[in-house]
């Protein structure tokens, strides 16, 4: 939470001079944002309302697929920040997006226990048999892009991993010494958890990039306020997004 | 209730009272498990914005599911236990459906019903009313997973009414709304108490259909055992503090409650 605390002063040190002229969008906005933005968002959203007084911003973490169901269905999200492109596609066809960008990409990592209980030192370790494993189910973006990363690196798992709901739950079950490695993204491995476990880093020529869209959901009653904040994700909220380990867009 | 159990009965025999033994352990050890784990010395944590306002969340989301469940399920334990008509076993099940459920499915049932393409939610939108990822949203959940246990323990008890007693003050002239006011709901009371305590329970343990169908919103939808399953991403100790406050207070209305599920 440090380096977040950080960059969260900065940013509003240099907003601080803009926000007292009083204008820009009022009222409150509901954020739909996949699980692993959950430390980075709130942080922009802390710093985001103390820019634009009289502005609230709401946020609903959780698995980027079932986000795009809960929009689809049941509406009420102003903005939609997705872990890959397909829950954003989704949501595109019904109800509509806006001003949609691509504003972070990240990058997956093998995690262990601090102990390292089944001596796991490189990528292609997890594929031995009799491990407890846990990565992301498939269809949730994260769970896609472990296996796309495993095929890339021609590997085939020989124990039956865990399928979690997200990549937040598989860091908790690394945190808990409960499985003997996970594959999350790097920014998972946020300052409160990485005393827990160990990092095993994944070479790049087959690691799989997450690409994360954010765009104004169709329908929004608040437009100019999701505009605003979408905006700010995009040019503010880049130092936020980068002390917790995101890469940038392009 | 009744205290007949506390007077001369035969001790169940030797090999009961151990598998009672494991019977007991099997619930008291996770508990204990949490106790162990938890860091008392962050005690304090629990006074933090997130708890409180969760906690808040909770007392809203519970209070409101309990008077749905009294507004609705009280006349439909009333229908079923006194009705006579076609399809009662069926309409019965039905309404008893969500305590055997997956949550999940209720919530997504929620959102094919009052979504915003539901059945219901259509004509709701039309007139300016979004209920999903609304607070509304997360009592109706709770209410839909804590109603038909309410139903069951009122039901139960109409059984036990000794129907020669609403027959006696009907046949002295009492109308059907007077023999309900003032010789039925009476004779109740003590299950519709049981009935509160324990949808209120349920109520404050909803998780599944209220993720699905009301979100994750800190301050609007994230009730106490949502914000458990957040935390416990990435403060594990806190977690476990906040998941014991919620055994605290089941445990306070399972103990307020004593024999009373029991008692007919």
């Amino acid at each position: 939470m440090k380096r977040i605390a950080v960059a969260l002063l900065l940013v509003a040190t240099a907003c601080s001079g803009s926000a007292t002229t009083g204008g820009g969008p009022k009222g409150e906005i509901l954020v739909f944002a996949a699980a692993s933005l959950t430390e980075s968002f709130t942080a922009i959203g802390s710093v985001f309302e103390r820019a634009h007084p009289g502005a609230h911003i709401r946020f609903n973490f959780g698995p980027s697929d079932g986000l795009a169901a809960g929009i689809t269905e049941g509406g009420g999200a102003d903005v939609f920040a997705s872990a890959s492109a397909d829950p954003m596609e989704a949501v595109a066809r019904s109800p509509g997006v806006l001003d949609r960008a691509l504003f972070a990409r990240n990058r997956l990592v093998v995690i262990v226990p601090r102990d390292n209980p089944a001596h796991i030192g490189s990528l292609s370790d997890i594929t031995r048999a009799g491990l407890k494993l846990a990565i992301a189910a498939p269809g949730v973006p994260a769970g896609t892009y472990t296996r796309q990363m495993l095929e890339k690196a021609k590997l085939t798992l020989h124990s039956a991993p865990s399928n979690e709901v997200d990549d937040k739950s598989v860091v908790q079950k690394v945190v808990l010494g409960e499985v003997d490695a996970g594959v999350v993204y790097t920014t998972d491995v946020s300052p409160s958890v990485s005393s827990a476990v160990t990092i095993i880093v994944i070479p790049d020529v087959v690691n799989v990039l997450a690409s994360y869209p954010i765009a104004v959901v169709a329908g929004s009653k608040n437009v100019s306020l999701a505009r605003s904040f979408v905006a700010y994700v995009l040019d503010g909220g880049r130092a936020i997004l980068r002390a917790a380990g995101f890469l940038s867009p392009t | 209730m009744n205290r007949e159990g506390e007077r001369a009965v035969v001790a169940p025999p030797r090999g009961v009272l151990v598998l009672a033994a494991f019977g007991v352990a099997f619930v008291v050890l996770p508990v204990a498990g949490l106790a162990i784990r938890a860091p008392w010395s962050d005690l304090g944590s629990l006074s933090s914005h997130g708890a409180r306002t969760a906690l808040g969340v909770s007392l809203v989301v519970t209070g409101g599911a309990v008077a749905l469940a009294l507004l609705f399920g009280l006349p439909a334990a009333i229908v079923l236990a006194r009705g006579r008509f076609r399809g009662r076993a069926l309409v019965r099940g039905i309404v008893l459906l969500p305590i055997v459920l997956p949550p999940v499915v209720g919530g997504i049932g929620l959102l094919a019903a009052l979504g915003r393409r539901g059945l219901l939610g259509r004509p709701l939108e039309a007139i300016g009313i979004r209920l999903p990822f609304t607070t509304g949203a997360a009592i109706l959940a709770a209410a839909f997973v804590a109603t038909p246990l309410f139903v069951l323990a009122v039901e139960g008890g109409l059984r036990s009414i000794d129907p020669r007693l609403e027959q006696a003050a009907s046949a002295m002239g009492a109308s059907r709304w007077y023999v309900l006011r003032r010789v039925t709901l009476p004779l109740l009371r003590p299950q519709i108490i049981a009935g509160v305590v324990i949808a209120a329970a349920r109520a404050l343990g909803e998780f599944g259909a209220t993720i699905t169908f009301a979100g994750n919103i800190a301050g609007r939808t994230q009730t106490l055992p949502l914000s458990v399953y957040q935390t416990l991403q990435s403060d594990p100790g806190g977690a476990i503090l906040q998941a014991l406050l919620l055994v605290a207070i089941s445990l306070a209305a399972m103990i307020a409650l004593r024999g009373r599920l029991l008692s007919p």
